[in-house]
């Protein structure tokens, strides 16, 4: 091994956070507030915390206003239970539902522009799967700012990292978790701007680094979301939990992948194949394009999957159409304007006189790494790692169960990152414990391998294979068959990764290299969802089987899956917690093995 | 309709190993709706793996991608080829790096050190002014808020900090400005004189020159130049 491949320096800090996007720095403002001077430092991979994924997030925010007449926390969780498809935790669901209020208003003090009512109130809106009275009407529950929710929240909590004197390290990976005897000491990073390698000795870590959307062709997802902490997580021996339930959103923009909101088709947008048959009334006589999510995006993919899909030429990618031609020019300047304009700008068209490209576009991973209530990690339901916790999109408490409800995932990530703030500080050791003494081998060996490699597969062209046979395999639908191909291909792949090789060899700001590292990443993250959508014999949610339609009770428990060697997973599970049904308090009824039928 | 284009991309490179700058020309077929992300991306896989760009949502949201092609900073993820065809009537492009922070490698920027003159204005409420609501949110007017949230909807993308004339080293730039000009006309914000001072400073508001290139180049359409404005006249609401 080169000499490249040393520790450039050792590092302490109080709290570690990677991912300095909503999650990880609600965390450290949190921190902050009850604990001012704590040494924090927070690490991003991507180039200033201010660009994290969470900035994308568009229409809202769920929480019960205490004020409001109609609307009640109860209302709130049996709308998140049944949208979970009985596999959220009941215990998560209640302490997040009952700090979600405050939690608007901690953002709102601190300076969010939410969007108002005449009054100066906070306005809100409605969302599809939130009711009241347990589904009789639809609750006006989100509050926004306008369609940049998620741009108020991360300017907010980096605002209120940064006032705190949190110290950012940008453009940064985390290659190596630190854990000995069940507690977590610390991490390897590795700088890209520099090219050095460096251990952070702390006494908390928290896990905060989004969703691994670029496992999939076409994903609402930036471009850093590769599942790297999940890899790392695996590679530690720990599970990962539900990796199987992937929401996929029916309608989005061919190419980029942004989301065609579900208005388009509420405001009576028409779906098309290419011989422009409007084909969803084969799939929902009577609902039609106002089907739920998922039997749409089933229909979608079916109508592609058959040859009546269009192929785009520049994308390369099947879609069918929308067609909105038929909309008044009111209905496209008032209701729909951001959508009509993501076409324009991202297709060259004209939704008012042209037909529009959408097809299903991966949006939310549900599971992830397993967390109690707490967000701290779990090496099985009954053990805990100390010092380590996660929270976001990464994390898996769990909130969305098998489906997650709109609006629900920047609630949890603003809520969740504040519990695991407050974990930290009610149990910070006094010091941190030292580092091992082979921290880093494990990184250098991997690193120097990608180096050393001098063969010619492309590291692009697997990944975008990978993608493409995940999708076909492991996306809206699944099948047995489909699964055990995707399985194979992608040990296939397993094995072409070993001879890729890197034109540029140097270790500062090699882009290359990162995509070599997360290639490694996608596909453990891609193993671990296709054996485990294998193994879960049911639909459930997001994780649909065309050979097992129906939900099972046996199927009843996370899945939680170890994988330390690439292929090779051991799965066990964890029992799903139904606290409020056993509670047997008012309305407990609600929360027992119900149907997710609308 | 033109269903694809051969376009050539004189790239500025950087190797920050040899510390050598040169310009290099890709050749490359691209269909018309593709993004210059897609493009790079492409250059990537078919040609060069060495490229280094920078990117995150590229959907327009993040600010991440910024580079100065044919001369005016943009972001290379809503820059369709066929509209860029159509803007600069060429199919021949040079793409730089944006100007305001050391570059690492090729097209990447240390945005971080960009990023420096955000930070120094505070962009957040400095000190909280008193809420008659206390412990729920502060009432505020929507129209109180529209003459401000425009300015709410910058990304930190700094192509206007590119484009400006006088964002030399003393100037702390026009999105810096700008996010300090939301929390004076914040009602949430208390510590307004200690804006205003940084604002009237050796750095603040009268480097501007007044060329309006920040309104001009602004990829999400935001009027720069009127909150500049708004902060010379010091008239605020």
């Amino acid at each position: 091994m080169s000499k490249m491949f040393k520790l450039s320096s050792k590092i302490q800090c109080e709290v570690l956070i990677v991912g300095a996007g909503g999650a990880g720095l609600r965390c450290a403002a949190h921190i902050l507030e009850k604990r001012p001077g704590t040494k924090i430092m927070a690490v991003t991979k991507v180039s200033h915390p201010q660009k994290s994924h969470t900035s994308t997030a568009q229409g809202g925010l769920a929480a019960v206003d205490p004020n409001d007449l109609v609307d009640k926390p109860i209302y709130h969780m049996f709308d998140t239970w049944k949208g979970s498809d009985c596999m959220a935790d009941q215990d998560v669901v209640r302490k997040i539902i009952d700090a979600a209020w405050e939690e608007i208003v901690w953002l709102e003090n601190r300076g969010m522009h939410f969007t108002r009512d005449e009054e100066g109130r906070l306005s809100k809106r409605t969302f599809g799967g939130h009711t009241v009275r347990f589904g009789e009407a639809s609750a006006f529950r989100a509050v926004f700012e306008a369609d940049r929710t998620g741009k108020g929240i991360m300017d907010n909590v980096w605002g209120e990292a940064l006032k705190g004197g949190v110290t950012f390290l940008d453009q940064t990976i985390l290659t190596e978790l630190l854990i000995q005897n069940d507690r977590c000491v610390g991490a390897v990073l590795f700088k890209e701007k520099t090219g050095e390698f460096v251990a952070v000795s702390a006494k908390a870590t928290v896990l905060a680094t989004g969703g691994c959307g670029q496992v999939f062709r076409v994903t609402t997802n930036c471009r850093q979301n590769t599942g790297d902490a999940h890899a790392v997580l695996l590679q530690a021996g720990l599970p990962l939990m539900d990796m199987e339930a992937v929401q996929f959103h029916p309608t989005g923009i061919v190419g980029p992948g942004i989301l065609a909101s579900e208005t388009l088709r509420s405001v009576g947008g028409i779906l098309r194949n290419k011989d422009l048959e409007p084909f969803m009334v084969r799939y929902a006589p009577k609902m039609k394009e106002l089907a739920p999510r998922d039997l749409v995006a089933r229909a979608i993919e079916t109508e592609i999957r058959e040859g009546r899909g269009i192929l785009n030429p520049d994308h390369n990618i099947e879609h069918v159409w929308i067609d909105l031609r038929h909309l008044s020019d009111y209905v496209h300047a008032v209701q729909i304007p951001e959508v009509s304009g993501f076409f324009r700008q991202f297709m060259n068209l004209d939704p008012r006189t042209q037909l529009c490209p959408v097809r299903p576009s991966n949006h939310y991973q549900m599971g992830g790494i397993p967390t109690n209530a707490f967000g701290e990690v779990q090496r099985s339901p009954d053990t805990v790692i100390f010092g380590l916790y996660s929270a976001g999109e990464c994390g898996c408490a769990s909130f969305h169960g098998f489906n997650r409800l709109g609006t629900n995932s920047i609630l949890e990530l603003i809520t969740m990152g504040r519990f695991v703030g407050e974990r930290v500080v009610l149990s910070m050791r006094e010091a941190a414990d030292g580092l091992p003494a082979d921290a880093g081998d494990r990184t250098f060996s991997q690193f120097s391998k990608y180096l050393e490699n001098k063969n010619e597969e492309n590291i692009d062209q697997i990944r975008e294979d990978m993608r493409r046979m995940m999708t076909e395999h492991v996306g809206v639908f699944r099948t047995e068959e489909g699964l055990n191909t995707a399985i194979r291909t992608l040990s296939g792949f397993g094995e072409r990764v070993r001879s890729t090789g890197l034109r540029c060899r140097s270790l500062q700001m090699n882009q290359e290299l990162v995509q070599r590292w997360e290639l490694d990443n996608l596909l453990s993250v891609s193993m671990v969802t296709a054996q485990g959508a294998l193994r879960r014999r049911e639909s459930r949610g997001g994780h649909a089987r065309i050979d097992f339609p129906q939900r099972r009770d046996e199927f009843n428990s996370h899945t939680l899956a170890y994988m330390t060697e690439f292929g090779k997973i051991r799965f066990a599970s964890r029992p799903v917690d139904m606290s409020i049904f056993e509670a047997k308090g008012e309305n407990h009824e609600k929360f027992g093995l119900i149907e997710r039928k609308y | 309709m033109k269903q694809s284009y051969s376009l050539v991309f004189n790239i500025q490179r950087y190797d920050p190993d040899t510390r050598k700058s040169w310009m290099q020309t890709y050749r490359i077929e691209a269909g018309r709706i593709l993004r210059f992300t897609d493009v790079l991306r492409k250059i990537n896989k078919e040609l060069d793996p060495t490229l280094a760009w920078n990117s995150s949502c590229e959907h327009a949201q993040c600010g991440s991608c910024s580079v100065v092609i044919n001369g005016k900073p943009m972001l290379a993820c809503e820059l369709l080829v066929e509209n860029a065809v159509n803007y600069f009537g060429t199919t021949t492009f040079t793409i730089e790096p944006i100007s305001v922070a050391p570059v690492l490698r090729d097209l990447v920027v240390d945005l971080e050190k960009a990023y420096d003159r955000v930070h120094r204005i505070r962009p957040f409420i400095i000190r909280p002014s008193q809420n008659p609501n206390h412990g729920q949110e502060y009432r505020i007017s929507p129209r109180v808020m529209e003459s401000y949230l425009e300015a709410t909807r910058c990304i930190n993308c700094f192509c206007c900090a590119t484009a400006c004339i006088s964002s030399h080293k003393g100037f702390v730039g026009p999105n810096a400005v700008m996010a300090s000009v939301v929390r004076i006309m914040d009602p949430r914000e208390d510590a307004t004189e200690d804006r205003l001072k940084q604002l009237y400073s050796e750095e603040g508001v009268y480097r501007c020159h007044t060329s309006k290139a920040c309104s001009h180049v602004c990829p999400k359409e935001i009027d720069v130049a009127h909150f500049i404005g708004l902060a010379k006249e010091g008239e605020f609401h």
